[in-house]
């Protein structure tokens, strides 16, 4: 029997399906099942809503929230500051944003595949985006309100709000600190940006934090957790030590002491530090699904019919184990966020970047008072995203836990 | 059962020097170092004066010797036991035993580490006195109200409600209740800053009457500085108990026992209170370990906006000073703590369920 039989053979005995498909339920899929479970919850629909707002927000917040307009008419003709002026970043984030959404319309691909064709694509494109999309160097905000005062512009067409993030109003020091009005919607800040292009732009931040440093922990814990339940012995007890290292220096201590001794802090510092303290969990509950899987026939069989090291582990192991793995992620999205904005807020975190925790920060210790309007709206921000992942992540749980469903 | 309690004693030792080494090498393998902040970035000198006094620091804190030098002359230096010169000669002169560890001196603050850590830590133990009780009282009371109601309106809004609650960050509720509750624009009911009133020394113990009208005296000063604080750093491991005490109570009463106690013919209350309560917070006593991280990841927070001058705080300040000794006697103490907190709760577990036995 060569090795692609035995491995069919061995596939086919625990009833087929595909690689992510338990034992027990029939064809339409564990997966599938849970899933509509988690969309039929009240609660979590409230939650997924929240998250496609921020979602869209995130990719749309240049068009949303942008000093330079749209479109503007003077005397020389039409013409778009705003396509002018974007950033590879917001280009490619567009690109990701149509491609998801054509094959969600397709409906070609499963959830897995289509997220890794999206991240092939951008990193294919990442290089021609900064090699080619070049905005200016500074940003000029005056010249067209300049423009505009002086009665040069026949027709100007502006973003909801707008104002950039970063669209200080300098040389105006009655622009700081507004109460949320017409002009501001939620006010402004101390140094006259606006609040709500600001909460606009940072739901990138919060987004981006949560999703890559908690790919990153899966990752880690993954290999590591991997490793220790398959290996066992040496690996294991190594493993164990450096697993309670890190769990017993208290998880934001670690974040404090790594940021706190770094000079130059930015997003991608950000991630990485958080994705790697936050992996022990994954590891230690992939070893315990490891340990319990190798006993069971299906692997036994595996093994037995001498299957190579790779199939074992990646055919047979790993898909089956990963599941309880991936049902915890929606949590440590929702913790990364927290933490993100935590060390900001304690002055840890990132540095001259709209972010919701910097905000809370400026509005404790802006040196002007307690300001409600820049602690409320922020805040208010991180709760909803953290709230609306905690309420998908619990509808996700009680779907994919047989023992809730079965008393159910 | 105390050969368990002996290993697993023992086992704290390589995770702690675990940790330190891990403290230490990202403090020494960051750009600039332990001792470039230190050496006096904001001191206006002159060039050669500068000089001098970089290497009086670099000699006197031994910043000039290699990475590993530094590291094991500061574990010596922490720990308890170690090498005594008592006469000449070597070996025969030195002994080995006890000694009271010295954990440094504090760049910052120019007071010894022991101290410092001797004021904080009580503040911080208090707090977190205070707010355990608390918590598993409220939470014990929530949990039995949303698993007796099953299902119903009450536990779906319990639930929801106990989601929100411990999705709200810290620092939101924290600056808000500052903000609004201790503002004299807008409420001034509580107190913004530190731990006592400035007169806080002068105060008799118990609030008393005197002519002047009602004397609030020491503990109540204390309370009502406390309130706030205490507010923001109990809502939400009290938020994780409650949804765990009523999963635990659910599952509890699923068991044969209580199908066995209602044959019986004993009474709801009877069969909730006496079979299925006691049982259910066994798993409470095994979560105890899991919040106590967030405890004191709470105290780093809470601490700095409330001004609480206990041990998060002075973590906050050793860090922004990039105080070495300080930081690492810090990181140290707060690891020791931890580690005690999670053998605790598992000798806990063992007496509590006499189902649980650790044998080796």
């Amino acid at each position: 029997m060569s090795i692609e039989q035995a491995e069919e053979s061995a596939l086919t005995d625990r009833r087929g399906g595909g690689p992510l498909a338990n034992a027990e339920p029939p064809p339409p899929g564990f997966l599938r099942q849970a899933v509509r479970d988690t969309v039929s919850s009240r609660t979590a629909r409230f939650g997924l809503a929240w998250l496609v707002v921020l979602a869209l927000s995130a990719v749309f917040a240049p068009f949303l929230a942008n000093t330079h307009p749209i479109a503007l008419k003077t005397d020389s003709g039409w013409s778009s500051p705003l396509l002018h002026a974007l950033h590879p970043t917001d280009v490619l984030l567009l690109i990701a944003f149509v491609e998801s959404l054509v094959l969600l319309v397709l409906r070609q691909f499963t959830f897995l595949k289509g997220a890794g064709i999206v991240s092939l694509t951008l990193l294919v494109l990442a290089y021609p985006a900064y090699r080619f999309v070049r905005p200016p160097a500074t940003e000029d905000y005056t010249r067209f309100r300049t423009l505009i005062a002086e009665g040069h512009v026949q027709t100007v067409w502006m973003t909801p709000i707008p104002y950039s993030p970063t669209d200080r109003l300098r040389d105006d020091p009655r622009a700081r600190l507004l109460r949320p009005s017409r002009a501001h919607y939620l006010g402004t800040d101390t140094n006259g940006a606006d609040v709500a292009s600001n909460i606009l732009h940072a739901s990138r931040i919060a987004l981006s934090i949560g999703f890559i440093s908690t790919g990153l922990s899966v990752v880690i814990g993954v290999v590591i957790g991997g490793f220790m339940g398959y290996y066992a012995g040496i690996f294991d007890l190594l493993g164990m030590r450096l697993i309670e290292i890190f769990e017993a220096i208290p998880r934001l201590l670690l974040l404090i002491t790594i940021t706190a001794f770094v000079q130059e802090r930015n997003i991608y510092l950000m991630m990485v530090v958080i994705g790697i303290t936050g992996w022990t969990g994954y590891a230690r509950y992939l070893r315990g699904e490891f340990f319990s899987l190798r006993k069971q026939d299906f692997v036994q069989a595996a093994i037995a019919a001498g299957l190579p090291e790779r199939s074992v582990v990646f055919r047979h192991l790993l898909p089956n184990g990963l599941t309880p793995v991936l049902v915890s992620t929606t949590f440590s999205v929702a913790s990364a966020i927290v933490l993100e904005s935590t060390l900001t807020f304690l002055g840890l975190g990132l540095v001259d970047e709209a972010s919701w925790g910097g905000m809370l920060n400026q509005a404790r210790a802006g040196g002007s008072g307690f300001v409600w309007w820049i602690a409320m709206f922020p805040g208010l921000a991180i709760f909803l995203t953290v709230f609306s992942y905690n309420l998908v992540g619990e509808a996700i749980r009680d779907a994919l836990d047989p023992k809730l469903q079965s008393r159910a | 059962m105390f050969t368990y309690v002996i290993r697993r004693v023992l086992l704290l030792v390589p995770t702690l020097l675990g940790i330190t080494l891990v403290v230490f090498t990202v403090m020494a393998t960051t750009p600039g170092g332990m001792g470039a902040s230190l050496l006096g970035k904001d001191l206006e000198l002159r060039p050669a004066q500068r000089k001098a006094y970089e290497v009086y620091l670099n000699e006197r804190f031994g910043l000039n010797q290699p990475l590993h030098v530094q590291y094991l002359r500061w574990l010596r230096r922490v720990l308890p036991v170690g090498f005594k010169k008592v006469g000449a000669g070597f070996p025969s002169g030195w002994t080995f035993g006890l000694k009271v560890p010295d954990l440094g001196y504090s760049f910052s603050r120019g007071r010894p580490v022991g101290t410092l850590i001797l004021e904080a830590l009580p503040i911080t133990l208090l707090l977190e006195s205070l707010s355990l009780p608390l918590t598993y009282l409220i939470a014990v009371g929530t949990g039995i109200r949303a698993a007796i109601s099953r299902g119903q309106l009450a536990d779906v809004g319990i639930g929801t409600i106990l989601i929100g609650l411990y999705s709200l960050p810290e620092i939101w509720v924290g600056v808000l209740l500052i903000g609004f509750l201790t503002n004299r624009e807008i409420i001034h009911w509580f107190p913004s800053n530190g731990l006592h009133d400035v007169l806080a020394e002068s105060m008799p113990y118990l609030p008393h009457w005197t002519a002047a009208g009602f004397e609030r005296g020491w503990l109540l000063d204390t309370l009502w500085h406390l309130a706030l604080p205490l507010l923001c750093f109990s809502y939400a491991s009290f938020a994780f108990l409650s949804r765990l005490m009523r999963a635990s109570i659910l599952d509890t009463l699923g068991m044969d026992f209580v199908r066995t106690a209602r044959a019986k013919g004993l009474s709801g209350k009877t069969v909730l209170y006496r079979h299925v309560l006691r049982n259910s917070l066994i798993s409470l006593i095994t979560a105890s370990s899991g919040i106590l991280p967030g405890l004191i990841a709470g105290s780093f927070i809470v601490e700095t906006i409330f001004g609480v001058p206990g041990m998060g705080k002075l973590t906050i300040d050793a860090v922004n000073s990039r105080d070495r000794d300080l930081f690492m006697s810090l990181t140290l103490i707060t690891s020791l703590l931890q580690l005690i907190g999670f053998l605790i709760a598992d000798l806990a577990y063992a007496v509590v369920d006499p189902r649980v036995t650790y044998v080796d």
